[in-house]
């Protein structure tokens, strides 16, 4: 499938079909992938496809607005929804953007593949899809593992294994359930039960790790605002602190700023240098909004998230 | 003082006799991440690891801190000072590339305007330093920089582990009174021991770093920033998680009558980090951004300090960073730039 | 500078000049007995001012260090920090942290002839020279002002531009951008007007402090006019926030403007990298 993404962008980019291609290269070593932008042909051959081609790259075509003339990106179905999110929220032009959709049979979430292997990521490296299990080359040594022991949380919900939207497609795949011990909103089912009390302290606690490296916002495609609320300095909303306040405030403005636009793509928590499980957040939000509008966001283009919409019998109990 | 020996058994008997006189900080683990905090006993802390998320500067440079307190009582305004330390600490388990970072960072806050307050806690710190395991992690590039992660150089006590024991060499008298403390722990090394007891060699990549300074700076105008910098997200996990990034904010925190001032780290790759009230940016972009944190690294600071680059090869941005810029590309491709003159 | 080069010292709002619509000069002074005998600065100086609670804002000394006793600040009214001390009335309580950065030469320029050239709210910084000068006036040669702000009322120092007008060795030149009824002066911006009157170079030394355009353009007429870089002495304005080199924010180059400026001629400017684009 490299072969055939690196033709493809090699014809795009030679027919001046977009400015640039936005895929996965290697990084440092074999289990480290990382955005690769590809503005010339012959940097074409450092894009690779894969299980560990984690990021959901959406946000990065919101850099196209500045350009005349297109990007194009890799997509897995998952990070389609925020395409059509971004488009939906009018931040985007869909045909500034060259969709080339890649079929997924499920991503590794490398702390459990850590956890499973009992070494480290570094000393992995190679991860093939082999169906039902990944096969892990350790040191020369071949394993496998069964995917419901490694895959992201995501992967086990999968609803679009290829992209539905794309301008050119790498393959199809048919969608498929793996075998899960725990049901989707499992986690947060278990948070709600406990206690508000506990439930804050729970949170509170995570929090109390945040650096505010603003990692979890950068890398979101909903945070998109020209001026962040946390950037304002006139009035100062927020301080930059990380007093535990200050965070405390951070995630759930956050979180309140994306009910209803959360896509469940999963890189806040990926990207959290300390291992927030903003997931978990989020998948509240996410139950929340199925419950209350039954919505889900990014699934089509015809619908509007419920929080920026109104309707003129809306209920206003609150005013 | 000569070498000595301690045995693994025997170290955490020393470890938590120093945590009865002095605030012992040293490696934790906490939901899989390995930080320096405090402990009350070496039974706390983790020995199987490469290195801390957050580099040890935050003990000497917090993440947030107070600088003073103020408080309006009449008309009259009090401040009251921040005291940094309650007791005097030891760090156990520093590693050298974080030992190298902090001999930078010297030179930032203890120039002749003198930071007390990392000045205070410098003076009142023993670093107890911990020779890397052997092989080093793949990212590991401290060598280039000419740190040696076998060296004592620069903390008071370096410990190597060469299986059975550890080798302690204590370099200050700080150092020293550390170590007796320990009295009946530590054990002369015999001659056979000398040769014997070495820790196999370091095998790091190197990179030429020879000519980074003069290649990079002919390069300012260059179109790479560009480029390297679209898969930036403008996040601040690189300049947070290096040990010799140094800039701060500076904000009040309470009301006008009652309050702290605080200081807490930012980040230059913040897109308002030097955003001025009149709207004006000097680093407008990602690109005007990333040139920048580079060239602190590799051209302004060697310069401003007479030091070597602003880089001690922990890998720590390149591991962390969600956009996969990465540290060790940007000095080969600075290397191999056409068109830049090798002097 | 106190021990601790984070703790402001605390000081008395002793006078407030309405200057503009949004600019007045505050006139403050040490509650410390000792401090206000021992503070030393140099005419270019700076000093971080604070409102607890608020925070803290990098303003020019305006007042000259041979004026003995009291403290001038000459603030604008455009962010939180300067809104706050444009609450401040006599009597009331700020803090004071400095003095910071480099200053204007003095005793470079000695025996030379100086041109000040500002721009509305740029007078303040050139004016802690003016004075220094015309209170050692027999060290410096003739003395040019032209200074110029978007309208009349926009003119700060209302009063000492008068006494500047009067005295018999100062060579003084004001314009506005647009007048009004009030107005019988000079009409138009501050560059053209340099040209128009067209001072020598030789043997001059010329400062000049404004917005970035207006000092772009003045540079360019000094330039035009045979003026060396070296002689060619501005200041720069970058985000600060500690005011002593630590924070990394207001770097052009190697140079922190709040420790190695804010002062720097256009010889120096020019060596480093980006230090014209800000």
């Amino acid at each position: 499938m490299e072969d055939k993404l690196q033709e493809l962008v090699v014809e795009l980019l030679g027919d001046g079909a977009m400015e640039y291609f936005i895929g996965y290269r290697q990084g440092f070593e074999p289990s480290h992938v990382v955005p690769c932008f590809v503005t010339d042909k012959s940097e074409a051959d450092r894009l690779i496809w894969g299980p560990l081609c984690l990021q959901n790259l959406s946000k990065y075509v919101l850099q196209a607005r500045d350009l005349d003339g297109k990007v194009g990106l890799l997509v897995k179905g998952c990070d389609a929804r925020a395409i059509v999110e971004l488009v939906k929220q009018h931040q985007i032009e869909r045909d500034k953007i060259v969709v080339v959709g890649v079929p997924c049979e499920g991503q590794v979430d490398p702390r459990k593949m850590e956890q499973v292997l009992g070494v480290s990521m570094e000393q992995v490296t190679d991860v093939e899809d082999a169906g039902d299990e990944f096969l892990v080359k350790v040191g020369g040594e071949v394993s496998k593992l069964g995917k419901e022991q490694v895959l992201r949380d995501k992967c086990f919900y999968c609803k679009h294994p290829t992209s539905f939207d794309y301008d050119y497609t790498l393959g199809e795949v048919q969608p498929f359930t793996i075998d899960s011990e725990s049901e989707e909103y499992d986690a947060v089912e278990k948070l709600e039960e406990l206690p508000l009390e506990e439930r804050r302290a729970y949170w509170l606690k995570q929090f109390e790790r945040c650096i505010r490296c603003n990692a979890c916002r950068e890398v979101c495609y909903g945070c998109y605002c020209k001026e962040c609320i946390f950037d304002r300095t006139d009035p100062r909303w927020l301080d930059r602190t990380p007093l535990p306040r200050e965070n405390e405030i951070y995630h759930l403005i956050r979180a309140v700023h994306l009910a209803g636009r959360c896509i469940d793509c999963g890189e806040c928590e990926r990207v959290c240098p300390v291992n927030i499980p903003l997931g978990r957040l989020y998948k509240k939000l996410q139950k929340d909004i199925a419950e209350l509008f039954d919505y889900e966001a990014g699934m089509e283009y015809d619908t509007v998230p419920p929080l920026v919409d109104f309707e003129l019998d809306d209920q206003d109990p609150f005013l | 003082m000569d070498r000595k020996k301690i045995s693994k058994a025997d170290l955490g008997r020393w470890l938590d006799t120093i945590a009865g006189k002095y605030e012992l900080i040293g490696p934790t683990e906490d939901e899989g991440i390995i930080q320096f905090g405090p402990v009350q006993s070496s039974a706390e802390l983790t020995l199987e690891y490469a290195n801390s998320l957050i580099p040890p500067k935050s003990l000497f440079f917090p993440p947030v801190e107070s600088l003073f307190a103020f408080r309006k009582r009449g008309e009259e305004i009090q401040l009251e000072e921040t005291k940094p330390l309650q007791q005097d600490r030891v760090i156990f388990g520093i590693r050298n590339c974080d030992v190298g970072s902090l001999s930078l960072l010297d030179r930032v806050f203890c120039d002749d305007l003198e930071d007390s307050y990392y000045r205070e806690r410098r003076e009142r710190t023993t670093l107890i330093a911990l020779a890397c395991p052997t092989p080093p992690r793949s990212s590991c590039f401290c060598t280039t920089f000419g740190i040696d992660p076998l060296s004592p150089a620069g903390s008071d006590i370096l410990l190597t582990d060469v299986g059975d024991v550890y080798l302690v060499d204590a370099v200050t008298d700080k150092g020293e009174e550390l170590v007796a403390l320990g009295e009946g722990l530590f054990a002369p090394l015999t001659e056979g021991e000398e040769k014997e007891l070495q820790p196999p060699p370091v095998d790091m990549p190197q990179l030429d770093v020879r000519e980074l300074r003069e290649r990079l700076e002919a390069l300012w105008e260059d179109e790479y920033w560009e480029k390297l910098s679209l898969p930036c997200l403008g996040c601040g996990i690189c300049t947070y998680v290096c040990p010799t990034c140094h800039c701060f904010d500076i904000s009040d925190v309470g009301s006008t009558s009652d309050g702290v001032r605080y200081r807490c780290w930012d980040s230059c790759m913040y897109s308002d980090f030097a955003l001025m009230v009149s709207g004006e940016n000097p680093r407008p972009t990602k690109r005007e951004r990333t040139r920048n944190r580079y060239f602190h690294k590799f051209s302004t600071f060697p310069s401003r300090y007479g030091t070597g680059y602003a880089c001690v090869g922990c890998a720590r941005c390149l591991v962390h960073c969600p956009g996969g810029v990465e540290i060790t590309e940007v000095i080969k491709d600075i290397s191999a730039k056409e068109g830049v003159s090798d002097r | 500078m106190t021990a601790n080069i984070y703790l402001p010292s605390i000081a008395t709002v002793r006078e407030v000049r309405p200057e503009t619509p949004d600019t007045s000069t505050y006139v403050v002074s040490f509650d410390d007995p000792q401090l206000r005998e021992s503070f030393a600065y140099e005419p270019g100086q700076f000093a971080e001012l604070s409102i607890f609670g608020v925070g803290e804002c990098p303003i020019g000394i305006a007042s000259s260090p041979t004026r003995e006793g009291l403290l001038e600040f000459c603030v604008r009214a455009v962010g939180t920090v300067t809104d706050a001390l444009h609450d401040l009335e006599v009597g009331d309580k700020l803090g004071v942290r400095g003095p910071l950065g480099n200053s204007w030469p003095t005793t470079e320029i000695e025996g030379k002839d100086l041109l000040f050239i500002g721009g509305g709210i740029g007078l303040p910084p050139l004016r802690s020279l003016i004075q220094y000068v015309l209170d050692n006036r027999d060290r410096y040669g003739a003395v040019q002002i032209v200074y110029g702000a978007r309208s009349p009322q926009d003119l700060v120092y209302k009063e000492e531009l008068k006494e500047w007008e009067d005295l018999p060795d100062v060579d003084f030149h004001v314009t506005v951008d647009a007048g009004d009824d009030t107005w019988d002066g000079a009409v138009g911006f501050v560059p053209p007007f340099l040209k128009d009157i067209n001072p020598s170079p030789t043997n001059k030394v010329a400062f000049t402090c404004g917005p970035p355009i207006m000092i772009k353009l003045v540079v360019e007429a000094l330039e035009e006019m045979g003026y060396a870089d070296a002689d060619i002495i501005t200041t720069l304005e970058m985000k600060m926030k500690c005011g002593v080199g630590k924070c990394g924010r207001c770097n052009i180059g190697d140079k922190y403007i709040c420790r190695d400026g804010p002062v720097f001629s256009f010889e120096e400017l020019r060596s480093i990298p980006g230090a014209l684009e800000v």
